[in-house]
């Protein structure tokens, strides 16, 4: 079992890098989409490790953090989602079957700590705020910070280093149907995620737009990318032409 | 304008990288404040140190509530070190002003940034990273950082350098030229034809109905596709936004999808 314990020890180090990287600007290491490709580095399967953070990620493409609601922990599911099916040989589809449960209960350990232990150090901020101390203030938050690196990617290494082979039995057991129909699930679910979307930045003008994709994509076999390229095109046209009408009345320094 | 500006090129950039780490000591009680506080504490003590009244009232000024979009924030953070500066040379300048225009600004800039960001930025970045990655291509999580986090490292330098240049100036001028309403209608255009592409690309549902008898036996799937190809990805794309208007919880039509894709799977095996 000494290649389960290095595994989960450099499952850790993983599982720290999003928080890490995200204090000089490089945002979303955390979602599937990324770390699910780290972990299948680490595990010796880079292309199933990528693949696994696709469906993952697709599963929650419309779920992110809006004001006080906090979405499931994607971290440690698309994690323990891919680790699961690389070590097992698992189909990728069955990447969810854990992803999403584990997403859920770490969440709640997260919640604790938004919860409890941050309005706590929150308080002693204020404490050190009132002295004019701010050195302590600033430590407050650092103090914070080490608890998000830290939380997390302890309570996956220990998960994935007890868990795993427990895991395998389990999942063993698994009959066809619950399988199948979870794949089925996997290429509807992509369907929730885009609705937030749309529901979010859709209005009355843009809703054509939507539409506009879809054809491309449906009628033009259009890659996403020449998708999005043309988007840009059509938004630069309007800009240009927006600005020729607006030219003469327009004397802002934008 | 603010004159005599004190807010030197080290000062600015770092307002800029911790403004990086707003959500990692986030709260449900006033959620950024603890970050927020971080980010302006330096400034602060550089602003006021010849006044400790001023400058402890400063201090607890950045724990006040805090929510805002991430990327957006140095905006918000720039105008709160322009009106500082102003209030630590001005001895008529109402103090009360920082906090009312930071609390009337955080809630419009977090709704533009939000649908800005992570609702549009990042979707055309994971729409572009997925269909890679799906083929198993390392260039999938690759093109989905750059695309998301290149353009928003523009956005926060310019966003602080227009937030501190304008500073109270700033909600004039951005009433005056509506720039914000452009900048969120132009995104929201890429983002929805991504979406649109999304949604044909990436939902599925190869149901395992044959339709006809022997040799001419079709997938059902097949006779929607010669009607309309993605007539079904556009059907379960428009369930899903209307049960969304309905206010249904997200994670209960997820765990729905579930139960009912699971159960008809299982009840099929039956016959």
């Amino acid at each position: 079992m000494d290649n389960l314990f290095l595994t989960s020890v450099l499952i850790f180090v993983a599982c720290c890098i999003p928080t890490l990287v995200c204090l000089v600007g490089i945002d979303l290491v955390g979602r599937p989409l990324v770390i699910s490709a780290i972990i299948g580095a680490i595990l010796g399967d880079l292309k199933t490790g990528i693949m696994c953070g696709a469906t993952i990620e697709l599963i929650w493409l419309g779920v992110f953090a809006i004001g006080a609601s906090n979405p499931p922990d994607m971290l440690s599911g698309a994690v323990i989602g891919t680790a699961y099916v690389i070590i097992s040989k698992a189909p990728i589809e069955s990447a969810v079957i854990l992803a999403v449960p584990v997403a859920a209960l770490v969440k709640l350990i997260n919640e604790v700590r938004w919860t409890v232990i941050n309005v706590l150090i929150g308080s002693k901020a204020d404490k050190y705020a009132a002295l004019g101390d701010r050195k302590k203030v600033e430590l407050m938050h650092w103090f914070s910070l080490s608890w998000g690196v830290f939380l997390r990617p302890v309570i996956i290494a220990v998960a994935i280093y007890f868990g795993i082979p427990w895991i395998e039995q389990v999942v063993a057991s698994i009959p066809g149907w619950l399988s199948d129909g979870l794949m089925y699930a996997t290429g509807i679910i992509p369907a929730i995620g885009f609705a937030m979307i749309a529901r979010m930045i859709l209005t009355k003008q843009t809703a054509l737009f939507l539409f506009l994709g879809f054809i491309l994509a449906a009628f033009f076999n259009l890659s996403i990318i020449g998708i999005a390229g043309l988007g840009c095109v059509i938004v630069a046209y309007l800009i240009f032409n927006k600005n020729q009408k607006e030219a003469v009345i327009d004397d802002n320094e934008f | 304008m603010t004159t005599n500006s004190k807010l030197d090129k080290k000062e600015f950039w770092r307002l800029y990288w911790r403004s990086c780490a707003l959500d990692h000591s986030w709260n449900y009680e006033r959620q950024q404040n603890i970050a927020y506080s971080f980010i302006l504490a330096s400034a602060v003590d550089k602003i006021y140190q010849d006044d400790e009244e001023k400058r402890i009232a400063a201090l607890q000024r950045g724990l006040d509530f805090m929510a805002i979009t991430p990327q957006i924030s140095p905006l918000l953070i720039g105008i709160n070190v322009a009106m500082d500066e102003e209030n630590a040379q001005n001895d008529i300048f109402d103090e009360s002003l920082i906090q009312s225009v930071k609390t009337s600004l955080m809630g419009p800039l977090a709704g533009i940034g939000d649908s800005l960001i992570p609702g549009t930025l990042r979707i055309i970045a994971a729409g572009m990273g997925i269909s890679f990655s799906l083929a198993g291509s390392i260039l999938g999580p690759v093109i989905f950082l750059l695309v998301f986090n290149v353009p928003s490292y523009f956005i926060r330098y310019y966003s602080l350098k227009f937030g501190y240049q304008l500073g109270t100036d700033f909600i004039k001028s951005m009433a005056k030229t509506n720039i914000m309403d452009t900048v969120s209608y132009c995104a929201s255009i890429v983002g929805l034809m991504v979406v649109g592409g999304m949604v044909y690309q990436q939902i599925w549902l190869d149901l395992p109905i044959m339709v006809g008898s022997g040799d001419f036996a079709q997938p059902l799937v097949s006779y929607f596709d010669q009607i309309a190809p993605g007539l079904i990805q556009l059907a379960l794309f428009g369930i899903m936004y209307y049960l969304l208007g309905r206010k249904f919880k997200t994670t209960r039509i997820l765990f729905a999808v579930l139960g009912i894709c699971i159960g008809l799977t299982f009840l099929s095996t039956l016959f």
